[in-house]
């Protein structure tokens, strides 16, 4: 994680105003001058992402907030940010977070109506900020599954960055133990596949109202996807 | 400049089929883009379009080019200056060549720089215009100056191999950040850059995306401007970072900034070696 002791030593104060004129990316809000070459790689990359204007962090956000905390890193994004699989012990240290983190919803996990959860499935809208601005109070936000995932086998249009999950519900059922799993895996997939690209759902991103019609369309014997 | 594409076209035939290994000589696009093809058979990626693959030698970006050149030799702004004392790395006016070699550091600035920022630093330094002027507030569209110049400018080097200087401490120090930028795992849905670049042939919806660590995918992947099919307009390597990390769910990105300029050194160094495609045609 970003140290900031280490990247204040590594500011060096600007002793003259030679810059002026210059465009000032590398002079922080104090303008004190940056040596970069004096930074790891990983403390020059938080850096550029937090204190060089680069981003619009002080625009504010759907989930609440400003950009500014979305760029932070919280413990399993940065524990996540490799190449490749983690070892065993990043691996482990994400299982642990993800599951000291999940929170099962009160009254248990519920099915919803899967004619919504194929709306949602098929949604990319939501959260984007920056030129353009998703209004979630016009449209509600997506859960966007069909960009990595098949799901009903008569959709042509899908991604493959996830498996495939046509017939997903035909072949585990709906019993109480199967309805535990896919919220767990919904809500928060890194509690059974660590460092997974899929995103974290049930993280202020969708309702547990919506996370129930994604998971009826999945289960649901009625869904397209089951036929 | 159709003059100069027609010239070179013998000698891009002449190299053939000598795969494409690293090139410091012109090459037409469309002839960059075949031999790619041939040496990569199999990828899902350089092959997902036939109809963009059949129009590459109608490229509407290439309808720039004149534009480009005018913008470029026309004493323009305030001081009423052309661009050709602009020194893109190589030298006052040098742009064969350049634009593979980018970022890179620039002496007169104390920073590395990539392409946009580069261009639009001359057209302030050199002819005074400022960020209110439209002339460099629009960066994105084919009826932008930016990308007109980018794409002239950009099309002196096409088939040059990608190989952006490492020497000084900045370039490497850009370069490795860069590389860290890509993996670094953020935003409301938790991506970075290899989420969808990690691995060979996987799609979003309909779209197959490039692997990062393949460098004969990668050199097309980055090789921006590119006239995009589905947008209609010629977009750079910049408008791409947008788009993406807007849809990553991160914070907005703005223009001549050093972030943009680590994850081109990064891209750029990705695809050493390959020739690029200037400019390049894509869905």
């Amino acid at each position: 994680m970003f140290n900031r002791r280490i990247l204040t030593a590594a500011v060096v104060v600007s002793a003259s105003a030679a810059l002026a004129g210059c465009d000032q990316f590398f002079q922080d809000t104090s303008d004190r001058e940056v040596d970069i070459t004096q930074m790891s790689p990983e403390e020059l990359a938080e850096y550029l992402v937090l204190e060089t204007n680069s981003f619009r962090l002080d625009q504010d956000v759907q989930e609440g907030g400003t950009a500014r905390e979305r760029m932070q890193q919280d413990e399993i994004q940065a524990l996540c940010s490799l190449e490749g699989s983690p070892n065993s012990e990043t691996a482990g240290q994400v299982v642990a977070a993800a599951r000291a983190s999940y929170e099962r919803p009160d009254g248990g996990v519920q099915l919803g109506d899967w004619r919504r959860g194929a709306e949602l499935a098929r949604s990319g809208y939501g959260y984007r900020v920056g030129h353009n601005n998703d209004d979630h109070g016009t449209r509600e936000p997506g859960a966007n599954c069909y960009a990595c995932h098949q799901m009903d086998p008569a959709e042509t249009t899908y991604g493959t960055i996830g498996p495939s999950l046509a017939n997903y519900g035909r072949e585990r059922g709906t019993d109480e133990s199967v309805l535990n799993y896919v919220h767990e895996v919904v809500s928060n997939p890194h509690q059974y596949f660590p460092c997974t690209y899929m995103p974290r759902f049930g993280r202020n991103f969708l309702t547990e109202e919506q996370i129930s019609h994604v998971m009826a369309y999945l289960l649901d014997p009625e869904s397209p996807v089951n036929q | 400049m159709f003059k100069k594409a027609l010239l070179a076209l013998p000698v891009a035939m002449a190299v053939g089929v000598a795969g494409t290994a690293a090139q410091a000589e012109w090459q037409d696009p469309n002839d960059v883009l075949q031999k790619l093809l041939e040496a990569q058979p199999d990828s899902k990626y350089l092959h997902q379009s036939e109809m963009n693959i059949m129009m590459m030698p109608d490229n509407p970006a290439l309808y720039l080019l004149d534009d480009g050149e005018e913008l470029f030799y026309k004493e323009r702004g305030p001081n009423n200056a052309s661009l050709e004392s602009c020194d893109f790395g190589k030298g006052e006016g040098v742009l064969e060549g350049a634009y593979v070699e980018l970022p890179r550091y620039f002496e007169d600035t104390g920073k590395v720089m990539d392409f946009e920022m580069r261009l639009v630093h001359c057209m302030k330094e050199i002819q005074g215009f400022t960020s209110d002027d439209s002339a460099v507030s629009q960066r994105h569209g084919s009826g932008s100056d930016i990308m007109r110049l980018t794409t002239y400018i950009a099309h002196q080097s096409s088939g040059y191999a990608w190989n952006p200087p490492l020497d000084h401490p900045k370039e490497q120090a850009m370069r490795d950040a860069g590389e860290v930028l890509f993996f670094r795992r953020g935003g409301a849905m938790d991506f970075n850059c290899a989420a969808c670049h990690g691995d060979s042939g996987k799609q979003i919806r309909a779209s197959v995306l490039p692997e990062m660590r393949n460098s004969q995918e990668w050199t097309k992947a980055v090789s921006w401007p590119a006239h995009r099919a589905g947008q209609d307009n010629v977009r750079s390597q910049n408008h791409r970072i947008r788009g993406c990390i807007w849809q990553m769910r991160h914070a907005g990105i703005l223009p001549d900034t050093p972030v943009n300029t680590a994850l081109i050194s990064y891209w750029n160094d990705a695809a050493r070696g390959e020739p690029a495609i200037l400019p390049d045609l894509k869905r």
